[in-house]
C-alpha cells in the first residue's frame, strides 16, 4: 500500500500526459482523416489512389512499426540536416498516433458522407450553391451526426493505443507503470491496479457518453 | 422563328459535346499520366529494394524468420481467443446473473485497458506471483509434455514470454471476439429459436443446427477483421522479448549507423506485415460485400 501511494502521483501525472497525447493528436487526425476521406471519394484518380495507398499502408502496418520508422528512422534522417530536435517522444507520438487514426477516421467520413442522400447534393446545385458551399454547407453538417459516436470509439482507442509512445520513452501512464513495476517486480500488482483503474476511469465515461449520443440519435430519427 | 431557335439550340448542344469531349480527352490524357507515374513509383520502389540489395539478402532469412514465428505466435493465439471469446459468450448469454455479470466485467475492462498494460500484467505480475508461489509454468509444462513423449517440442527455456505473451494476446481478443461472437448469436431471429423449439429440438440443437449456421455468416467478416489486428498487435509481444517481425526488425535496424540504412531495414520489416495483412484486409472485404448482398 505505501509503494502504491508513493506511485500515485506519478502514475496520475502520467495518466494527465495519456489525455493530453490523445487530445492533441485526435483534432489532427480528424482533419487529416476529413482530408483522405475527400480525396478517396474525388473523381480523379491523382487523389484517389494517393489516399487509398496511404489508407491501406497505415491500416496494414502494426502502429509500433510506424512510430519506430518516425522515432528512429526519420529521426536519423532529420538528424543529418541538423534536425533531429524536431523528433523528440512527443511531436513522434502525436503525429503517429494522428496519421494512425487519420486512415481509420477517414473510412468514418466515408461512410457517414455517403449517408447524406445523394439529392441531398442535388438540390444545393439547383440552388445554384458552388460545389466546396454544398459541401461544407450541406452534406457536412448532415453527415457530423451519425459520425460523432464512433468518433468518439476511436477517440478511446486512441486513449489505449497511446500506450504504445511507452515504446520510445514518451512518459504516459503505460511509461510510468513500467518504470515502477521494473523497479517494484515483486508487488507489482498495486500499481497495474492504479493503472488500469485509470485507464477505465478515462474510457468508461466516454464511451457511456457515446452511448448516450446514440440512443438520442436513433431517437431523432 | 422556330427554325433559328432550335438551329441554335443545335449549335449550342454541340458546342456543349464538344466541350465535354475536349474535357473528356483532358481527363483521359490525366489518367494515362497517372498511370505512367504510378508505374514510375512502382518502379522507383524496386530500385529503392535493389539499391538495399546487399541489405536485404543479408536480412531476408532472418525476417522470414521473424514473419514465422509472428505467423505461429498470431495463429496460436486466434485458437486461444476463439476459446476465450466461447466462454465469454456463454456467460454474456447465459441465464444466470452471476455469470452475465462476470463476463460483462471481463469484456468492459479488457477493452477498456490498452492490450500493452494487460501483456505487462501477464508477463511480470503474474509470472512473478507465480514463481513466488513456487510455481514453474515451464516445468510443469515440460513434464507433462515428458509424459506424453513429446518434450522435444519445449527444449526452449525461454519460455515464459511465448506462453505469457500468447495468453495476454487470446485474453485480450477473447473479449472482442465476445462481442463479436454475442452480436451474431442475437442477429438470428428469436422466431428461429421458437421454431426449432415448436419442432421439439433441445437447446444444444438449436444452437448447432439453427442459430450457428445462421450466425457464423455474420460473424466471419469482423472475426478477419479481428484476426488482422491481431497479427499487428502480436507486434506488441516484441516488448516481452520474444524475438518475433518487430523485434528482428528493430533489432537489426537500430545499430544502423547510415540513416539511410535504419530506414530501409524498418521499411522492410514493415513491408512483411503489409504482406501478411493486405490479403486478409481484401478477404475480409470481400466477405462483408458477399454478405450485404445476400440480404
Amino acid at each position: 500500500m505505501d509503494l502504491a501511494a508513493r506511485a500515485f502521483p506519478a502514475l496520475l501525472l502520467g495518466a494527465v500526459n495519456t489525455v493530453i497525447y490523445c487530445v492533441s493528436s485526435f483534432p489532427i487526425a480528424l482533419l487529416l482523416g476529413l482530408l483522405l476521406a475527400v480525396m478517396a471519394s474525388s473523381r480523379f484518380i491523382w487523389f484517389r489512389a494517393p489516399a487509398r495507398t496511404f489508407i491501406e499502408v497505415i491500416r496494414g502496418t502494426p502502429m509500433i512499426a510506424q512510430i519506430f520508422i518516425l522515432y528512429y528512422g526519420i529521426g536519423a534522417l532529420l538528424g543529418v540536416y541538423g534536425l533531429a530536435g524536431l523528433i523528440n517522444a512527443w511531436t513522434a507520438g502525436i503525429i503517429s498516433l494522428a496519421i494512425n487514426y487519420a486512415a481509420y477516421e477517414a473510412e468514418i467520413f466515408r461512410a457517414g458522407l455517403l449517408s447524406v442522400d445523394k439529392g441531398q447534393t442535388e438540390a444545393a446545385y439547383s440552388l445554384g450553391l458552388t460545389g466546396s458551399q454544398s459541401f461544407f454547407r450541406i452534406v457536412l453538417p448532415q453527415a457530423i451526426p451519425f459520425m460523432i459516436p464512433p468518433f468518439v470509439n476511436d477517440f478511446i482507442y486512441m486513449l489505449k493505443d497511446s500506450a504504445i509512445v511507452s515504446v520510445i520513452s514518451g512518459t504516459e501512464l503505460t511509461s510510468v507503470l513500467t518504470f515502477w513495476v521494473t523497479r517494484n517486480t515483486s508487488d507489482s500488482f498495486p500499481l497495474y491496479f492504479i493503472a488500469i483503474v485509470f485507464y477505465l476511469l478515462m474510457s468508461l465515461p466516454t464511451s457511456y457518453i457515446a452511448r448516450l449520443f446514440e440512443r438520442r440519435l436513433r431517437a431523432a430519427f | 422563328m422556330s427554325d433559328i431557335y432550335d438551329a441554335s439550340q443545335v449549335a449550342v448542344e454541340e458546342l456543349q459535346a464538344r466541350a465535354v469531349a475536349r474535357r473528356h480527352t483532358w481527363l483521359l490524357v490525366l489518367d494515362l499520366l497517372f498511370g505512367a507515374v504510378a508505374i514510375l513509383l512502382v518502379l522507383a520502389f524496386f530500385f529503392y529494394l535493389y539499391a538495399f540489395r546487399q541489405l536485404l539478402l543479408l536480412y531476408l532469412p532472418v525476417f522470414l524468420d521473424g514473419t514465422r514465428i509472428t505467423v505461429l505466435i498470431s495463429l496460436a493465439s486466434v485458437i486461444f481467443a476463439v476459446v476465450f471469446g466461447l466462454i465469454g459468450v456463454a456467460g454474456r448469454l447465459s441465464r444466470f446473473s452471476v455469470l452475465r455479470w462476470l463476463a460483462t466485467l471481463y469484456v468492459e475492462v479488457v477493452r477498456g485497458t490498452p492490450i500493452l498494460v494487460q501483456l505487462l500484467l501477464w508477463y511480470y505480475g503474474v509470472a512473478t506471483a507465480l514463481t513466488q508461489m513456487s510455481i514453474d509454468p515451464y516445468r510443469l509444462v515440460y513434464s507433462l509434455a515428458t509424459t506424453l513423449q513429446m518434450n522435444s517440442l519445449f527444449q526452449d527455456p525461454n519460455f515464459d514470454p511465448y506462453l505469457f505473451g500468447i495468453i495476454g494476446l487470446s485474453f485480450n481478443y477473447g473479449a472482442y471476439l465476445t462481442e463479436v461472437f454475442r452480436s451474431g448469436i442475437l442477429s438470428v431471429e428469436r422466431g428461429q429459436t421458437e421454431a426449432g423449439l415448436s419442432l421439439g429440438l433441445n437447446s444444444g440443437q438449436i444452437m448447432r443446427h439453427i442459430i450457428f449456421p445462421q450466425a457464423i455468416r455474420v460473424v466471419v467478416p469482423p472475426f478477419t477483421n479481428n484476426f488482422i489486428t491481431l497479427i499487428q498487435d502480436s507486434s506488441l509481444l516484441s516488448i516481452l522479448g520474444i524475438v518475433e517481425l518487430e523485434h528482428q526488425t528493430f533489432g537489426l535496424a537500430l545499430p544502423q549507423v547510415d540513416p539511410n540504412n535504419k530506414m530501409f531495414v524498418f521499411i522492410f520489416g514493415a513491408l512483411f506485415y503489409l504482406i501478411l495483412c493486405y490479403p486478409l484486409s481484401l478477404l475480409a472485404r470481400y466477405l462483408e460485400a458477399r454478405i450485404a448482398r445476400a440480404y
